[in-house]
């Protein structure tokens, strides 16, 4: 059950005295990289303490673009990963070999954790390359010994195909990407839960409700479980759910976990919802000091049944910068999926698109319908467009207009799906 | 059981015509068909001689489809035939959720489709009224 037993199992004080060591070992480390060279704080005696070390926020990186954040010599460097810089300087992060080691021993926690063992055949469909999750995932399962395909993202019949002759049991794949796949199962008439071997799906990279998670266990007749990372960290392996599924272990040997309010910056009580901020404990080449993730979660008060003390968080919420505003109300579009996820007659793909009309917001929300609950009467179909209309209101408080579209109509992506269209005047 | 095909599908140019191809490549023949729309999309319903090969054909290219059960009433062609019907229907309170019809012979037979709330009380209301119902030999070879 354990992949390294001593730090997963840990107690409270131990671990918390563990890092303080490792921070005040970081905020030394961190002083060698041109940003943190005038760092008010050098070391700390309480974690409390550490609060006085001002946030680093990704704009800052950008800034400082490329070297401004590392620390060793360029030569020390093994590896760099990338963001696609399509607004300014790309986010770039440098590894050492030791970075490397440190976060594939990571990731292969991670997956034995849930179950994954060196008999499994994983089935990597996250891009290589500069994107952390082909990598991070590759390098993980290889090293706790399973098969590793490096098939990376697309082609959903050779997919199919490699899963089958290959007798893939794990797979790592992006949630939206995962229902796709799911009606290529379907045009090509094979029911993974039976023509497969499929028992683990690793889910990430994009934020997605528990009703989506839930839905795919049911189509494929799998375990599904979330993984949060990115890249300023490493990439994935940052956290990762255990098998009771109730909120992403952050393993604390390699991160301090806080969650603060996003306006004030204040850190907000465990249970309350703020931007999780987090700061490297073991890394070399690049360590970064109360990183601003931009994700919306909220730490779960309590000892997960499992028994490790590593902090949890709940499922990402979205990104502080994904929230909408609809004539003035606040939403996310997390909230518009878990909503419509839980209706019976509700497909697979939906799309959320905002306009201006008289010089208000309007929200749509298009929805396929399922093709096997359709009973075939026009007055089905307008109680589950009154009855999707009246549960959004509910949650969001906006009304939207929800159309409802044929199966297989909305767009697919390969990558991270883009389910919001915001087409308002700007 | 007689049935139409009742197809969901976006109120849009070229939706229809994309149903009545796969039709046409499988050689199915369309008896009559009814339009019912809520806007933005709607609910096409299709008579066909051969039920199951259209059925088959449109789930193949992942049309939303579902099979509807139906009673064809056939009827003289003149006037009054369907009131005299309907007249029966109402003094029996069976409620119909959808209706349409079509000529077969003009001035001689034609038929009406009915989808009904109860199914097996409609029908014996109305072979005990006398009204010949068409079998699914009968819309194939009519």
């Amino acid at each position: 059950m354990f992949w390294d037993k001593p730090v997963e199992t840990m107690e409270e004080e131990a671990l918390r005295e563990l890092q303080l060591r490792l921070l005040n070992e970081t905020l030394a480390k961190a002083a060698g990289a041109p940003f943190y060279r005038d760092l008010p704080v050098r070391e700390v005696k309480s974690l409390e303490d550490f609060r006085a070390v001002p946030f680093t926020k990704k704009q800052d990186l950008r800034e400082n673009f490329p070297y401004g954040f590392l620390r060793t010599d360029l030569s020390e460097a093994v590896r760099l990963h990338s963001s696609s810089g399509t607004t300014g300087n790309p986010t770039v992060v440098f590894h050492t070999m030791d970075d490397l080691e440190k976060w594939t021993d990571q990731v292969a926690r991670c997956l034995y954790m849930v179950g994954v063992r060196k008999e499994d055949v994983f089935q990597n469909t996250m891009g290589y390359g500069l994107f952390t999750g082909g990598l991070g995932f590759q390098y993980g399962a290889e090293k706790l010994g399973a098969l590793t395909i490096p098939i990376g993202p697309g082609n959903s019949r050779r997919q199919i195909w490699f899963m089958q002759t290959f007798g893939t049991t794990v797979v790592h794949i992006l949630p939206s990407y995962a229902l796709r796949l799911y009606s290529v199962f379907e045009e090509m008439g094979l029911d993974p839960k039976k023509d497969t071997k499929l028992r683990i799906f690793i889910i990430g990279s994009e934020p997605h409700s528990e009703e989506l998670r839930r839905q795919i266990e049911e189509l494929y007749g799998v375990k599904a479980y979330n993984s949060y990372g990115l890249s300023e960290m490493c990439g994935p392996g940052v956290g990762f759910e255990c098998p009771y599924q109730d909120g992403i272990h952050i393993w604390e040997d390699r991160y301090i976990v806080e969650v603060i309010d996003p306006e004030t910056g204040e850190t907000v009580p465990d249970g309350e919802e703020g931007e999780l901020v987090l700061t490297t404990l073991q890394k070399e080449a690049m360590p970064l000091l109360r990183y601003r993730t931009g994700d919306l979660t909220s730490v779960i008060p309590g000892r997960c049944r499992c028994g490790r003390v590593h902090k949890r968080v709940a499922r990402i919420k979205g990104r502080a910068d994904d929230m909408l505003i609809i004539n003035g109300v606040n939403l996310f579009p997390i909230q518009i999926e878990k909503t419509i996820m839980k209706i019976p007659g509700v497909g697979k793909n939906y799309l959320i698109e905002i306009k201006t009309e008289n010089f208000m917001d309007k929200l749509y929300v298009k929805v396929e319908v399922d093709r096997e609950i359709f009973a075939g009467t026009l007055s089905g179909l307008t109680e589950l467009q009154n009855r999707i209309t009246e549960e959004l209101k509910g949650e969001i408080l906006v009304t939207p207009t929800v159309q409802l579209v044929e199966p297989g109509s909305l767009p697919v992506w390969e990558g991270k799906a883009k389910r919001v269209q915001d087409m308002r005047n700007k | 059981m007689t049935y139409h095909l009742s197809i969901f599908m976006e109120n849009r140019p070229g939706k229809l015509e994309r149903i009545t191809k796969i039709l046409a490549d499988h050689a199915v023949n369309i008896r009559a068909i009814s339009l019912a729309s809520a806007g933005e999309f709607g609910v096409a319903k299709f008579l066909v001689d051969n039920g199951e090969t259209a059925y088959n054909a449109l789930k193949e290219q992942n049309i939303t489809v579902s099979k509807r059960r139906i009673l064809i009433i056939l009827l003289s062609d003149e006037p009054g035939a369907m009131h005299g019907l309907l007249q029966v229907l109402a003094e029996n309170e069976i409620n119909l959720e959808d209706c349409y019809g079509f000529v077969i012979d003009r001035g001689n037979q034609a038929a009406l489709v009915i989808e009904a709330e109860k199914y097996p009380q409609a029908e014996g209301v109305l072979r005990e009224k006398g009204y010949k119902l068409l079998s699914d030999e009968e819309l194939r070879s009519l």
